[in-house]
């Protein structure tokens, strides 16, 4: 009960404080009483972003704050025809977002992972340092880049196509898997190896994770920041060195005459529909300096799946441990309110 | 409030590091098995029926499903449709997703039968194997399908395994509704006769329990069919894989062009095991002009 009322007595106090001081007005969206519609973006770290994101605006600017969950394709559209409001951690990568941009139906902003992104094919380290711990000797130590991979097929064979290799593709229908397939088509790897889609992300993940416990090689294609990433430890295959000619040749899904490249760092942003930008330019401004950087993602990603506890979670963590960091994001007034609520 | 109505009970990390611990003891041993099956059952299998050519299977349809539902008309349309199946570009999708289901009836009825038949002879056994059968239809199996992963390696093996859990139960109960339902007199009759235990089950139950049987095979081809786009989301090939990039991609026409070859497959097996279902009285009606 004391809690409570000195709780009040703190959230009156700095009310009247914030009045005093030029206080933030609750952005005019959520005063009109409509809430902000985040979408439920199924992968960790989009839910460690979303959740930062989401404390933020509800306890910061008091909106009344919703959770959509769906697939991507469906919270997407949902975003452009503004039944969705947010959409944290925007690869920018579908023609739903594209299209939805060039319509003027939403905007992408800000740059949420300090650093940018990683993507490429990878294999345990163990496979080519071995891993002297678990008794593990390296079995293919020449293996450095993709132009090695047909020597190395039989390491990775496809029981369900014995004489070929196995690359663990990206799940069907993601964009990665239409740049993996280019990928293929360019380092010529049709005659040695199958390219196996595992359909889910859970799928993909839980092959790599019980390869890895094993001890047993692998080849898939992953990306930073995810979950594994900081768990286990990857040895990322060289690829030709980045031209903007090739990557044109590897985004155009449909074209044979393909030449490789390594996948380009990318900025992640926040997708918001236009309506919400005009409602809550506030939000908005505090969107566009949200940064994290990578390994304090990586590292939560980690603890969520070890520790088995939902992005709010660790988001409320990262909120209490890292003032320092985003207190700069928002305004005085807003970070006060937040930290009531810690 | 300092105290919670409901005590807090958590299973899952017992779970957690029970698959972890499984993974890291017993993964090689599952993954051979895994290995084994593929090649020597899934991958010959597949193989022998994408090698059988295109219009032999449809004149194979036809003659079948004549054979059973013994109208010329209904045949012709069945083989159309599986004709264009091909047309869409989908046969060997199509083919794909027939073997896994068929590896799963093939494991369902080897399990199905002589459990239903067991538990017919056993009321004890019946009631302690029912809950289980509500468990396996019931627990989703978005579940158990990436501890499956896990231990049986991606793709097929783990369909197969998630398509028999989900498949198998109404294959027992029918089976041993049916044989609970042969008449007393009839097997009053029957001991009268001298016969044995297993004659009794081999001459008179089973033959009278056939079409509870085949409505529970029915049952489970169904289910089986349905399964098709759960085992796509772990890496098995077929109709499926295209339902589930048309919808993480919003492609309403690819994921529709792969549902329409669903629901054809799914009719004509339905009714051509159907037919094969109905006792000697209703199959005599069949040839009758309507």
């Amino acid at each position: 009960m004391k809690k409570i009322i000195i709780k009040t007595g703190g959230a009156l106090l700095l009310t009247l404080a914030a009045t005093a001081a030029q206080a933030t007005a609750t952005p005019q969206w959520c005063a009109e009483g409509k809430p902000v519609k985040f979408a439920g973006v199924t992968w960790e770290s989009a839910q460690f972003f979303t959740e930062i994101a989401n404390f933020i605006v509800e306890n910061g600017y008091g909106c009344k704050t919703e959770s959509v969950t769906g697939s991507t394709a469906v919270t997407e559209t949902a975003l452009v025809s503004n039944d969705l409001q947010v959409w944290v951690e925007q690869w920018d990568r579908t023609n739903v977002i594209k299209k939805g941009r060039t319509d003027g139906k939403i905007d992408l902003v800000g740059n949420i992972l300090a650093g940018g992104t990683r993507e490429g094919w990878f294999v345990p380290d163990y496979v080519v340092n071995g891993d002297a711990k678990r008794g593990i000797k390296a079995i293919a130590p020449g293996l450095k880049s993709v132009a090695d991979l047909p020597k190395y097929k039989d390491l990775f064979t496809d029981d369900e196509d014995p004489a070929k290799g196995r690359f663990l593709n990206c799940p069907s229908g993601w964009d990665c898997e239409r740049i993996n397939n280019q990928k293929f088509k360019a380092y010529k790897l049709a005659a040695t190896y199958t390219n196996f889609r595992p359909g889910t992300g859970g799928a993909l993940d839980a092959t790599i994770s019980s390869a890895y416990e094993r001890g047993k090689p692998i080849l898939f294609y992953y990306w930073s920041p995810a979950g594994l990433m900081g768990k286990y430890k990857f040895v990322q295959l060289q690829e030709p060195e980045f031209t903007e000619k090739c990557w044109k040749t590897v985004q155009n899904s449909t074209t044979d005459d393909v030449c490789g490249t390594v996948t380009p760092s990318f900025k992640l942003t926040i997708g918001v529909s236009t309506p919400f930008i005009k409602g809550a330019p506030d939000v908005i401004a505090f969107f566009n300096k949200l940064s994290v950087p990578a390994d304090i993602v990586n590292h939560a990603i980690t603890e969520m799946g070890e520790r088995k506890v939902g992005g709010s979670v660790l988001a409320k963590e990262f909120l209490q441990k890292n003032k320092a960091l985003w207190t700069q994001w928002v305004p005085a007034d807003v970070a006060q309110k937040v930290e009531l609520k810690l | 409030m300092s105290f919670e109505f409901f005590i807090p009970i958590s299973f899952s990390e017992v779970l957690n590091s029970g698959i972890n611990n499984i993974v890291q003891k017993y993964g090689d041993g599952l993954h051979d098995i895994s290995t084994f099956m593929l090649r020597y059952l899934m991958v010959p299998l597949e193989g022998f029926l994408q090698s059988i050519p295109p219009w032999l299977v449809l004149v194979a349809v036809g003659l079948i499903s004549y054979h059973a539902l013994r109208r010329v008309r209904l045949s012709i349309v069945f083989v159309l449709a599986l004709y264009f199946i091909g047309c869409m570009g989908l046969w060997e999708k199509t083919i794909q997703t027939l073997s896994i289901m068929l590896v799963s009836i093939i494991i369902c009825l080897v399990i199905g039968v002589p459990i239903g038949i067991l538990m017919a002879r056993s009321k004890l056994l019946s009631r302690l194997l029912l809950p289980l059968l509500d468990v396996m239809q019931t627990f989703p199996m978005f579940v158990y399908m990436l501890p499956a992963v896990m231990l049986f390696s991606i793709g097929k093996v783990p369909a197969v395994l998630a398509t028999v859990i989900y498949a198998l139960p109404p294959l027992i109960r029918l089976t041993e509704l049916g044989i609970r339902q042969v008449d007393q007199e009839t097997r009053d009759a029957a001991w009268s006769f001298g016969t044995t235990k297993f004659q009794l089950l081999m001459w008179v139950q089973l033959p009278l329990a056939r079409p509870s049987i085949m409505a529970g095979i029915n049952q489970t081809t169904m289910l089986a069919l349905a399964m098709v786009v759960v085992a796509s989301m772990i890496g098995a090939r077929g109709l499926g894989e295209d339902i589930l990039q048309g919808l993480t991609n919003l492609d309403f026409g690819k994921g529709a062009h792969a549902g329409v070859a669903v629901v054809i497959l799914a009719i004509v097996i339905d009714r051509i095991t159907q037919a094969y279902g109905m006792n000697r009285r209703q199959r005599s009606q069949l040839t009758k002009p309507e």
